[in-house]
């Protein structure tokens, strides 16, 4: 991970005191860590891509920036797709074979490490299983599967075959978010007592996808491998049986998020969402969701919104609430935040600002009250972590140094299951118009 | 026009008479813009030298009345003669809609497409689409006008946000520019040849490069 980033650019981005502690906290592949498979002689880690759409493409580009892995095949149902990525692989001087059929490409490649898996979610539980029996360890795309079932099978066949199943959350690899977590809210406490959380992922209004007519699979193919129709595939997301939905498209890494921070899952959930907006899906195009998360004798709410029909409200984040501070994060630099409360006085500002884990944003010219009764303006600060990598990179990185044995999986297939549990309870919540209550052992594989 | 005319001195008539048919003679350039069309999760970009994006839509630009797509189903070469996706014809095909199907796609690294306008022409603005589907930024993008087929006499650059010299069409003074389902305008300034080359050097998610539609507009030669 940090191992891996390029070190003269992370030292220029956070070049303050502590620049080696900071490297330290955004380490996710530390040595204290116990490795979970032995360590190997891996040096060059055959690979096999399966599902070249939209995200294969993304894990492929940051994969090309990996070393000491190769890719050797692929496989995509779509001839458009698949002669893409061969066409481009070749080009780039890294010919691969393909296939139409993951079946096929397991049992003609014989010298495979690992399968990256990026087809529409409800594949992702048998090609996930099959892999792992024939001895691959997989990163697989979240949402984990469009059931709970097939994501808690999936689990036990990481458990049976003692191969890795990394999932595709990779937040959880991430720099900033590592440093955030392990820097500023545990060790700073830079929010105090957690009250609560908010979340979002609100988009515009999209055409859905279309296909180039000469490129049409045939209905015969289309049926084998589980559409409808050309329209159903392009737009598996939006289906039942296929996919899971917005909660579960775009909620699924914030949701993820609140839970890793937490460090907890809620103990219940409820839910408002309908299908508003768009004439031809099976899911709702819009939900609202509240969690409730146990804290000392408490209660702390994470409110979730997803919207398909409007972009405002500031993109996407998930935001920590505290009384001392709040912190909110993104994928996007551009709209993390951490804002401190003038009530704050359990940590020195100035002394984490000398360490380098925060740095002072100028104040506004215009922060004048509207309203005595407001609260004055927070004080902002920015989180100084910057990385100059694909976001899938590190996630990627992280999943190929567990399989060499220098590092653990950052996303392991059992925890990814929790959150994966709490998202399939949201679609049940919004489904079911009421709340719905959580155990802790419901919600482990 | 008459009464205008008798209150003031004939020179400065004679100029506002000027001036009012040049204003005249200058039209909005129209085109059809595709619907918007954004997917997949945001790439924060890290681009220096980035043009502030457009807020709404594009203010007109003023072209001379008379003025035409020249580039529409126009013959195109490139220096990647088997794509990595899609046919040559779709860079003049007229289809600007952001999705599969609708980009030819060039491979890795610096890359050009050429259009064969079939005779000399005035070029008044150049469109270019590379892809829209995703807030991306091409680079190196470097655009010229020339009657050498080759460019290699005779070549006005029109664009050129190549601030190293990567292409060799000397180093570039433009901004660099997101991609939107606008298209991004370029002012050929009336830059005459029969043939227009652009240049990239793959965008900020691939090393890739993508082109949807360039429009080429102005005045054949008479
Ligand atoms: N981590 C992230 O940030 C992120 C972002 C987007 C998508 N995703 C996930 O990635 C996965 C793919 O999403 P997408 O947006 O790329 O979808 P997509 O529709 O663009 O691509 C899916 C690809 O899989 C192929 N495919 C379908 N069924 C197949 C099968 N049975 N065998 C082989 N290939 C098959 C399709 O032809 C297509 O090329 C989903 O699980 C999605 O949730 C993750």
């Amino acid at each position: 991970m940090v191992d891996k980033l390029n070190r003269r650019e992370f030292l220029s981005a956070t070049a303050v005191a502590g620049a080696a502690m900071l490297i330290d906290a955004c380490k996710s592949d530390s040595s204290d860590q116990k490795a979970v498979v032995k360590k190997s002689s891996l040096n060059n880690i055959n690979v096999a891509l399966i599902g070249y759409g939209e995200e294969g493409k993304v894990l492929l580009e940051a994969f090309l920036n990996i070393e000491g892995v190769k890719l050797v095949a692929l496989c995509d149902i779509w001839e458009y797709h698949r002669g893409e990525g061969e066409r481009y692989l070749k080009k780039l001087g890294n010919e691969v074979r393909s296939y139409e059929n993951y079946e096929d490409l397991l049992a003609k490649e014989k010298d495979l490490q690992a399968v990256l898996i990026a087809t529409p979610d409800f594949w992702h539980a048998p090609m996930t299983n099959t892999c792992l029996k024939a001895g691959l360890h997989v990163y697989c795309e979240k949402m984990m599967s469009n059931t709970i079932d097939g994501a808690r099978s999936m689990v036990k066949t990481m458990r049976d075959t003692g191969k890795l199943l990394q999932i595709g959350h990779q937040r959880r690899s991430n720099p900033r978010y590592l440093f955030t977590l392990n820097r500023l809210l545990h060790e700073a406490q830079f929010c105090g007592k957690l009250t609560a959380i908010q979340g979002q992922w609100n988009r515009a209004v999209k055409e859905d996808f279309g296909w180039p007519k000469k490129y049409e699979i045939s209905q015969t193919m289309l049926a084998k491998y589980g559409y409808k129709d050309m329209h159903q595939f392009r737009n598996w997301r939006w289906f039942k049986g296929l996919g899971g939905g917005p909660l579960s498209d775009l909620g699924a890494h914030q949701i993820d998020i609140f839970n890793w921070w937490m460090g907890k899952t809620p103990k219940s959930v409820m839910a408002s969402g309908g299908l508003d907006y768009y004439k031809n899906h099976d899911w709702y195009d819009n939900a609202m969701v509240i969690y409730e998360y146990p804290v000392e004798q408490a209660v702390a709410r994470a409110f979730y919104q997803v919207q398909t029909t409007t972009s405002a409200g500031g993109g996407y984040y998930e935001q920590f609430m505290g009384d001392d501070g709040t912190i909110r994060m993104s994928e996007d630099p551009a709209i993390c935040a951490i804002y401190r409360e003038a009530r704050a006085t359990a940590v020195s500002w100035d002394d984490l600002t000398q360490k380098g884990y925060v740095k002072a944003k100028p104040l506004a010219a215009d922060t004048a009250k509207v309203d005595v009764r407001e609260t004055a303006a927070l004080a902002e600060y920015e989180i100084p972590v910057f990385f100059n990598k694909p976001p899938h990179q590190p996630h990627l990185e992280n999943f190929f140094n567990a399989i060499r044995g220098t590092a653990k999986l950052n996303c392991p297939a059992d925890e990814a299951f929790t959150s994966e549990y709490v998202i399939h309870k949201a679609n049940e919540a919004v489904a079911a118009e009421k709340k719905i209550s959580i155990s802790d052992e419901e919600v482990r594989a | 026009m008459k009464i205008f005319v008798s209150c003031v001195s004939p020179i400065v008539a004679a100029l506002l008479v000027a001036t009012a048919a040049m204003a005249q003679d200058k039209v909005p350039l129209k085109t059809q813009l595709p619907k918007p069309l954004f997917v997949g999760t945001p790439v924060p970009l890290n681009v220096p030298n980035l043009e502030p994006p457009l807020k709404g839509k594009r203010a007109d630009f003023m072209v001379p009345a008379g003025t035409v797509l020249l580039s529409k189903g126009k013959k195109v070469t490139a220096s990647d003669d088997s794509p990595v996706t899609g046919t040559l014809d779709l860079v003049t095909d007229g289809d600007k809609a952001g999705d599969e199907g609708s980009w030819v796609e060039l491979g890795p690294g610096k890359q050009w497409v050429q259009i064969d306008l079939a005779k000399k022409a005035t070029i008044y603005a150049v469109l270019v689409w590379h892809y829209h589907s995703q807030a991306r930024v091409y680079r190196d993008v470097v655009a010229q006008v020339s009657d050498d087929p080759n460019f290699k006499s005779g070549v006005t650059t029109i664009f050129n946000n190549d601030f190293k010299n990567e292409v060799g069409a000397g180093a570039g003074k433009d901004q660099n520019y997101v991609e939107t389902y606008q298209g991004k305008l370029i002012d050929a300034k009336g830059a005459q040849g029969r043939y227009v080359r652009l240049y990239s050097n793959g965008n900020t998610t691939n090393k890739l490069n993508d082109y949807i539609e360039v429009e080429v507009w102005g005045k054949p030669a008479a």
